[in-house]
């Protein structure tokens, strides 16, 4: 379950000045970098066994928190670099289960904006790509879910994003990614999933589907949007009843979120940033609330801007 | 600059798509069974179970001699069936050509990880308890905990074991050739042996470890039955056995599953597992006899605390009567003498006891990447095959190795989970007796690495497991006993590293487990199989 904090990294962590993430339709310009932190609470008390809703008086809810570092890079106008590293903490609030903590992925992606068109005075519309990879920074175990601070696979993903703004301020956006996911491995030299034994430490990570869409404000140092994404595991197996989740099981679900960010007038280049979300329903994870709240610095190397 | 950053981007994705898109190979692939002796005189070996040859006289009549044209119809058979076989018909012979002493303890492996989940607690906090007539319901039935776990494994394999040897001593007794000694016409399309093929000892096996199996697993029949038909099949594919031999072998498989299995007075039935559970009245007595043995040795229970479910809602102790059960190499009495030789655990209000659960709060107050390996390495909780499940994946790497003839690899397999049973009698009843506490239940801050098992702490299940197979494979296998010991010393104080034991428990569980093992090498060392 913890995955949806990766995921969520990648959904609605902004990385800087107007939110240029790597599912918006945003750029940073040449020779600008914007960098800050941002911290992130996660908490859910039910979950999805496969497609039971429960709880677990043996875990109670689990919080997940994580700080993480952001940055932004114009390379071009046209070409950004996207890279974050969060510190992730887990924590159980019933049971015995010891929490967990550490550095967990880094991820770099690289977003191309490769297709504008304008139409004078009235809206603008843009598509972008990007690709971005991710791998852990530590050797942490992604087998002791739903602690475990992340999935320990490498991951590779492509996304095509769309955007389209009014000049009045009005926007919307839509992305979808598909992302590929590594083999990890366990500690352990046997596991069970989907009907059978397998006798390795290895497991194959189905790959994911996911899909952003979001409406929005934004002007005048002010972004405000609603958002609603949904991941697919594209394949994996529930988990079983009264099992621990496993790492490759089919994790789905639909989230319901908001985002504001608005440009401090007093301090140039500030950013503050606030952000939320619900998950409305999901299959083999948490049915989590996250909050999310950030400061992020823009610099100028570039005199052209 | 820019074109060394695509650059090295365009490797990194290289990299990334010829790693992550390697097949998981989930088969425990096995070399074909060619053994170096085929151990002829195994119709000799001591039974463990008190069983003679001649009371299965019935099930293998005396063969038709192979001139006989009953029986060159069934060579033609094979001949007829080998020149039609499919690929896949192909490949079952190849799967069970490994040897099916070998691919039935994979098998049993992964039913026990299917089945070992612990029922889920209804909405009122109670739980309900797995019904062997409803296996598909919630909860499913069995809930295949260790114990659970090392007693199936142990009357499949020591099932194996008997039944082998008494379709030795009938080979050996009627000396018909296999069919493709007989008849050049039939393929061997397995490794040729001089074993006598009446009856088949793939139909043997079949028809013991199913019958038990179905038992054991009422919700597999379906699968159980196609396995045991594919591993007949299988024989008679490869010319390794006619109709004849194998209807005998399955017979004789069969009658031997019936002796234990025989209602109401099967060992199977009456080894004391239906009592094993307890009931909740049963239950609420426990702590109170606990109290006694206290007293008794001269220490006040009214000082003590004692053991307590820490799941929430709290839920029954697994198996409590378990240490009630029949072992097969130790007598009642003797697992209580081996009991008392333990002695209590240090009392919860004893200094030792106090630096016993400091040593458990320091181990792993901030989690050690090295030691978090090994307690999961270890751990075999729910969902797994169980620690007697990982001694037989151990033990399995060793039989193959050891291109041991069937019976021979039956009676490892015999000798590891019979004694693992007399662990789990033997561990279980020491839990019970003195009613121990877990680390986390005297200090709730203590959190644990790993699962929280639902019984009491003294003495620590893995440590006795492992110790008694250690032993026992040390015995088989003394050139791995070196190997055996490491893993014995790393799965006893995964426990302690996991923060759900205390050292007394895992050193204790040592001295039993070794105690107990040895019981099982004292009976191999005078069965005549060496």
């Amino acid at each position: 379950m913890k995955y949806t904090f990766t995921l969520l990294l990648i959904f609605s962590l902004a990385v800087c000045g107007y939110s240029q993430t790597l599912t918006d339709g945003l750029m940073m310009s040449k020779g600008n970098l914007c960098t800050g932190f941002m911290y992130s609470h996660d908490k859910w008390k039910n979950y999805w066994e496969g497609e039971l809703e429960r709880d677990n008086g043996n875990i109670g809810e689990i919080t997940t928190q994580s700080i993480t570092w952001v940055g932004n890079y114009g390379i071009t106008n046209k070409i950004n670099l996207i890279a974050m590293v969060p510190y992730v903490m887990t924590k159980a609030s019933q049971g015995v289960l010891h929490d967990m903590q550490g550095i967990q992925d880094l991820s770099i992606g690289v977003k191309y904006h490769f297709f504008s068109k304008a139409w004078e005075g009235k809206s603008t519309f843009k598509a972008f790509g990007v690709l971005n990879f991710s791998t852990p920074l530590t050797d942490y175990t992604p087998d002791f879910l739903p602690l475990s601070i992340g999935m320990a696979s490498t991951n590779l993903s492509g996304r095509l994003t769309t955007y389209f703004k009014l000049d009045k301020g009005w926007f919307v956006n839509a992305s979808g990614g598909y992302t590929m996911r590594s083999n990890v491995e366990l500690d352990r030299p046997s596991y069970y999933t989907g009907d059978q034994l397998y006798n390795t430490n290895e497991v194959d990570m189905p790959n994911v589907f996911d899909l952003f869409a979001s409406i929005g404000y934004l002007k005048n140092g002010l972004q405000a949007e609603l958002n609603l994404m949904q991941q697919n595991t594209l394949g994996g197996y529930d988990i079983r009843r009264q099992d621990m989740p496993f790492v490759s099981n089919k994790m789905n679900f639909t989230k319901a979120g908001a985002l504001v960010m608005y440009y401090l007038p007093q301090v140039k280049n500030l950013a503050l940033r606030a952000a939320g979300s619900y998950t409305l329903s999901g299959r083999n994870v948490g049915q989590s609330t996250t909050i999310m709240g950030g400061v992020l610095y823009t610099f100028h190397f570039s005199k052209n801007d | 600059m820019k074109a060394f950053k695509i650059l090295s981007l365009v490797a990194i994705v290289l990299m990334f798509v010829t790693s992550a898109c390697e097949e998981i190979d989930s088969a425990e692939h096995l070399k074909l069974l060619d053994p170096d002796n085929v151990d002829a005189n195994a119709g000799s070996w001591t039974m463990i179970l008190p069983i003679t040859n001649n009371q299965f006289a019935a099930s293998v009549p005396a063969p038709a001699a192979t001139t006989a044209p009953a029986y060159i119809n069934e060579l033609t058979a094979i001949k007829t069936a080998q020149a039609r076989l499919t690929s896949s018909e192909k490949k079952i012979v190849q799967y069970w050509g490994a040897g099916g002493v070998l691919r039935w303890n994979q098998i049993m492996r992964e039913l026990v990880a299917k089945y070992a989940l612990a029922p889920a607690p209804n909405a009122d906090g109670t739980y309900p308890v797995p019904i062997a007539e409803n296996p598909w319901g919630d909860p499913a039935f069995p809930f295949a905990n260790p114990p659970y776990a090392a007693r199936a494994y142990a009357y499949v394999s020591i099932g194996q074991y008997e039944a082998l040897k008494s379709a030795w001593y009938f080979k050996y007794q009627y000396n018909r050739p296999a069919p493709y000694v007989t008849d050049q016409g039939v393929q061997a399309l397995l490794p040729q042996s001089t074993l006598p093929s009446y009856p088949s000892e793939d139909a043997v096996l079949s028809g013991v470890t199913a019958e038990l199996l179905k038992l054991l697993f009422p919700g597999e029949v379906d699968f159980i039955n196609s396995k045991a038909s594919e591993q007949r099949y299988a024989a008679m594919w490869a010319g390794k056995a006619t109709t004849s031999d194998i209807s005998a072998g399955l017979a004789l498989g069969n009658a031997v599953a019936g002796y234990l299995t025989a209602p109401g007075t099967g060992r199977f039935r009456t080894d004391g597992m239906g009592a094993a559970g307890g009931t909740k009245a049963q239950w609420d007595v426990l702590i109170d006899s606990a109290k006694l043995h206290y007293t008794k040795i001269g220490i006040d229970a009214s000082n003590e605390i004692f053991w307590k479910s820490m799941d929430a809602p709290a839920r029954p102790p697994m198996l409590p009567f378990f240490g009630n059960v029949r072992g097969w190499f130790l007598t009642p009495d003797q697992f209580k003498a081996e009991r008392a030789a333990l002695g209590p655990p240090p009392s919860t209000s004893s200094e030792q006891m106090k630096e016993e659960l400091a040593e458990v709060y320091n181990e792993t107050e901030k989690v050690d990447r090295d030691k978090l390996h090994i307690v999961h390495f270890w751990a075999d909780g729910g969902g797994t095959y169980t620690p007697p499940g990982h001694w037989n994946d151990i033990a399995a790497d060793y039989v193959e190795e050891a291109n041991f003839s069937e019976v021979r690899a039956a009676r490892a397999f015999a000798y590891l989970n019979g004694t693992m049973l007399d662990a789990a009698v033997g561990c279980w009843g020491v839990k019970y007796y003195w009613f121990n506490p877990r680390p986390s239940q005297l200090d709730p801050s203590i959190k644990t690495l790993t699962g929280l098992p639902n019984f009491p702490s003294y003495t620590s299940g893995h440590s006795t497991f492992s110790a008694s197979a250690s032993v026992v494979l040390s015995y088989l296998f003394p050139a791995g006993a070196a190997t055996f010991q490491d893993y014995l010393r790393e799965a006893s104080i995964s426990r302690l590293y996991g923060r759900i034991h205390y050292r007394t428990d895992i050193e204790k569980g040592n001295t039993h487990g070794i105690a107990i093992g040895n019981y099982a090498v004292t009976f191999a060392s005078n069965d005549g199989a060496n």
